[in-house]
């Protein structure tokens, strides 16, 4: 339980005080800051809408003139907020959180990739290499390697949005699913975390990309 | 987190680092990867056909020393042994010899699925009916 600030009313914590309306937010988790309950599947718009209220709600202009207590409870309840909303906001991340929040750890049981996304990550460290030693080398054998990187980028960042469409087509099945018990349950986060640890080592892959493009381009 | 003596000599002196013809009869192949950091890492064992004995291994990882230090020394472990043998080869050996602290054990489970995978790659492409055939046409 918490106390308002504003009214001393005792409740359970929630964003705002079920009395009086002002600013709570201590010790919630991102789902219940936005008032939301603990499931993968969020529709976006009315993510967008609970947002958008609760912000105008809480909004430290709306307590410029009030208490310090009250003041410094809308900037901490604000940034809880812009937090779940970022957070809750893109299915990976929504994903990593879910996994996080019931006690699961992306790595547990999860150490290896499918072959294939072995191979090409593989493939996409060896054009890597080739760069690094072109770029020493005269500009025509970097800059078609540059280029050759440069579309595996793209290619890249199509699979993960790719992966991020396979989320969300799947989140309401692993909803409906993720109450029971047991082997069935496991099986489901186990699917949930292949398809996050995919994006995650594509992510990974495509920090590697950007980090050499551009000390390509600064040399 | 400092990098043990062993780990340190193999990655700057890395044992059997490359790869071998593609398409290679005798070679089995393993590409295997780790999410959690995005290492890479391309196991190349050459595999007696008559008697199943690892007569050469290359490696060619990219990702940390750990994971370099680890392939490094799987090539030189799995030499000489039948492929059975290499095949019950435990990631805790790789762990022992190299000092390998907890945060890097993953780089030893990612070299002894290498082992594997290559074997298992072998063992495919050994098989009467896939062998007259040749092997680009069957990953594509």
């Amino acid at each position: 339980m918490i106390k308002c600030q504003a009214c001393d009313r005792e409740q359970q914590p929630r964003l705002l005080c079920a009395q009086c309306g002002a600013p709570l937010g201590a010790g919630l988790d991102l789902f219940a800051a936005l008032g939301l309950p603990r499931k993968l599947t969020i529709d976006p718009a009315r993510l967008e809408q609970t947002y958008h209220d609760l912000g105008r709600r809480i909004h430290p202009d709306r307590f410029a003139s009030k208490s310090v207590r009250l003041r410094d409870a809308s900037l901490r309840a604000t940034a809880l907020l812009t937090r779940a909303y970022r957070t809750l906001r893109d299915p990976v991340s929504r994903g990593l959180y879910w996994l996080e929040l019931n006690g699961h750890k992306l790595a547990d049981n999860n150490k290896s990739v499918p072959a294939d996304l072995a191979e090409m990550v593989f493939e996409v460290q060896e054009q890597l290499a080739d760069l690094r030693v072109a770029r020493d080398g005269s500009g025509g054998e970097a800059e078609r390697l540059r280029g050759a990187v440069d579309e595996r980028r793209t290619e890249l960042h199509r699979m993960i949005e790719g992966g991020s469409r396979e989320l969300v087509q799947n989140f309401a099945r692993w909803d409906a699913h993720g109450g029971a018990n047991g082997a069935g349950r496991d099986a489901l986060v186990m699917e949930l975390k292949l398809v996050l640890s995919k994006i995650a080592y594509l992510r990974t892959l495509i920090r590697d990309i950007d980090r050499e493009l551009d000390s390509a381009q600064a040399a | 987190m400092a990098y043990s003596e062993k780990v340190i000599e193999h990655y700057t002196n890395p044992r059997n680092v490359g790869s071998f013809a593609k398409g290679e009869d005798n070679v089995g192949t393993g590409v295997v990867g780790a999410p959690e950091c995005g290492d890479v890492m391309k196991l190349q064992l050459k595999i007696n056909p008559e008697n199943g004995v690892i007569e050469d291994a290359k490696f060619k990882t990219f990702g940390c020393g750990s994971a370099i230090a680890s392939s490094s020394y799987v090539t030189e472990l799995v030499k000489g042994k039948h492929i059975e043998e290499a095949m019950t080869i435990k990631n805790t050996v790789i762990v022992k010899e190299l000092n390998l602290p907890p945060v890097k054990i993953h780089c030893s489970v990612l070299a002894e699925d290498a082992i594997k995978a290559a074997i298992t790659d072998w063992k495919s492409h050994q098989t009467p009916a896939s062998a007259q055939e040749p092997r680009k046409a069957q990953e594509s």
